[in-house]
């Protein structure tokens, strides 16, 4: 058996265009923790979700590469993280898409694919490795839910 | 092969390697150390004594305790708190954070001090809606003018000071005064340049002066702790020639004491935790690029050829000293805006002990290092890669969208440098000549 078998092979995508207002909606009212990003060809580009979200509303110098580890000196309300993600609502989705994320292919044998979404604690998206492109997502819901429907 | 021309070979080919960047300079240095003594030109015992192990220990030591202080979070309230004085306002914060970034990196390295400062700087440009760019271009001169005031300030002026017996105290007492003018007229053409446009409203303001510096200090215990040790260290530095200590003795008994502090409360297993966190930061590659160095430095020497070239150059300056200290400063000054001023200081340094006698001794010379000194630390300004802070901080302005590229940061950098040298010129001049 293959990751073909457990993943969900009409996943919800995004496009580098959309935009962030439109990648919250779908986030929030899904609770999708992270949403696969294709190009027009349907190629895989990377994810988008709660994570890039929780990045919109930091200050850049806190998320950067060697920024600030700490900021317990500023104290923003709710109003204020809410401000900073309307400040770039309209933005496209590519200022911060995850592009290093562990991804699988449809014929990963069953127990690597579930010991790669052990490992990286999120869904995991199945690329073609030829085309490059996206066929699935592999949630824990999926896997466990098919692994608990079937007859031992 | 000759072992003159094998060594000046040698010593050639890796400035060639280290200045193309394609191999890491540590790789580089070890690797011209270890031909030296493989071609026999040395043998492990007077590599061994090449080795600098005054500056060797000084940055380490250094280094060790600038590890566990910033876990105190002491910089972030330094650049928050001195934002605050001023209000809060553009210009204000660009000096006060120049000042704080200048007279950290007098006491620090260059490099920690601006990876310290530069993201609170962006958090707050941030937060006051301003270009950050000339916030950065502010620092990396701050970051290269304040290390030139103190001994410990820049790699080069612990080698100049181990190398030519100069004091903690000589070095603030000679260049500090300096350092301060040069300093002030570099601010004045940034804010004829970019402080009068640099604007943000109350609201933006407001946002700075909310945040709460004292928070910042994450650990206040750790806080006391560093900063007597600190204290110890730089008085250890001020009294060393009275102690008839070295000053890399000093730092590294700063460094054990307060690794022994930070670590006295916790148990076994945790403190080689935190003692091999602390270690990993140490910047092992400058340190055995330093050692590599050093031991081709003295390779080459060994070969008589540093003496032949001193001759040269004194036939180039007439033997005047007064020729010889201006045109040293001129001609470090641009080769430290283009080449890593480490090596260039390490082959400086016994060219210039072989002008001694030409020149009329010893005391003859102390106009000469601080010449080296002042070019090769000022000179770092020149361009964007005349110092391992100014890439840092590029690197930094990278990432938030407002990029420093070369030529535009040469365009404005290189006549600051030429104001600092001119200042510099007159100051050695009359000081000493």
């Amino acid at each position: 058996m293959t990751a073909s078998v457990i993943m969900d092979p009409k996943p919800t995508v995004l496009h580098p265009s959309d935009t962030v207002r439109t990648a919250t909606h779908y986030i929030m009212h899904h609770r999708y923790r992270n949403l696969p990003v294709v190009d027009d060809n349907g190629c895989y580009i990377g994810v988008f979700g709660v994570h890039c979200l929780m990045r919109l509303m930091l200050p850049p110098a806190v998320v950067m590469k060697e920024g600030l580890t700490t900021i317990p000196f500023i104290r923003e309300t709710l109003p204020d993280l809410h401000r900073r993600l309307i400040e770039v609502e309209d933005s496209p989705i590519s200022q911060c898409i995850n592009e290093v994320v562990t991804v699988v292919a449809p014929d990963t044998p069953l127990l690597e694919t579930l010991l790669v979404l052990y490992k990286t604690r999120t869904s995991v998206p199945v690329v073609e490795k030829a085309s490059g492109r996206l066929v699935g997502m592999i949630s824990y819901w999926d896997v466990t839910r098919k692994i608990l429907a079937t007859e031992v | 092969m000759d072992p003159v021309w094998f060594a000046g070979v040698l010593f050639v080919m890796t400035y060639v390697v280290i200045m193309t960047d394609r191999l890491n300079r540590a790789i580089v240095s070890l690797m011209a150390a270890g031909l030296m003594i493989a071609a026999g030109l040395l043998n492990q015992e007077a590599a061994l004594q090449g080795i600098d192990f005054n500056t060797i220990g000084l940055l380490t030591g250094m280094m060790i305790i600038v590890a566990i202080t910033k876990k105190s979070g002491i910089f972030q309230y330094l650049a928050i708190w001195s934002a605050k004085k001023v209000d809060a306002r553009p210009w204000g914060i660009l000096v006060m954070l120049a000042v704080v970034t200048a007279v950290l990196s007098a006491l620090l390295p260059n490099v920690t001090t601006v990876l310290m400062i530069a993201p609170v700087t962006l958090l707050i440009t941030d937060a006051l809606k301003v270009n950050p760019y000339p916030y950065l271009f502010a620092q990396i001169f701050a970051a290269n003018i304040g290390g030139t005031a103190t001994l410990i300030g820049d790699p080069p002026n612990i080698m100049i000071g181990s190398a030519a017996g100069l004091s903690f105290n000589d070095f603030v007492l000679n260049l500090a005064p300096l350092v301060v003018v040069v300093f002030a007229a570099t601010l004045l053409p940034i804010y004829l340049i970019w402080g009068r446009t640099l604007k943000s409203t109350p609201e933006h303001r407001q946002r700075v002066l909310d945040y709460r510096e004292s928070d910042a200090i994450t650990d206040k215990r750790l806080l006391w702790q560093s900063l007597s040790v600190l204290v110890v260290v730089i008085t250890g530095f001020t009294l060393a020639d009275v102690l008839n200590v070295e000053v890399a003795t000093v730092a590294m008994f700063g460094a054990s004491l307060l690794l022994l502090l930070d670590n006295l409360p916790r148990s076994p297993g945790e403190q080689n935790k935190v003692v091999e966190q602390t270690f990993a930061e140490i910047e092992w590659q400058t340190i055995f690029f330093f050692i590599g160095l050093f031991i081709l430095v003295y390779g080459l020497g060994t070969t008589g050829l540093m003496e032949d070239v001193a001759h040269d150059l004194l036939e180039l300056t007439g033997g005047n000293a007064k020729v010889t200290a201006i045109s040293l400063l001129w001609a470090s000054a641009v080769a430290s805006a283009f080449v890593d001023n480490i090596p260039y200081v390490a082959t400086m340094i016994p060219l210039i002990k072989n002008m001694s006698a030409s020149l009329g001794g010893p005391q003859a010379l102390v106009p000469i290092w601080w010449s080296l000194s002042l070019g090769a630390c000022l000179g770092g300004n020149g361009t964007l890669v005349g110092s391992s802070s100014n890439l840092i901080i590029a690197s930094f302005a990278e990432r938030t969208g407002h990029p420093i590229r070369f030529l535009p940061f040469l365009l404005m950098a290189f006549p600051l440098m030429v104001l600092s040298l001119l200042i510099s010129t007159v100051y050695i001049y009359l000081r000493y000549l």
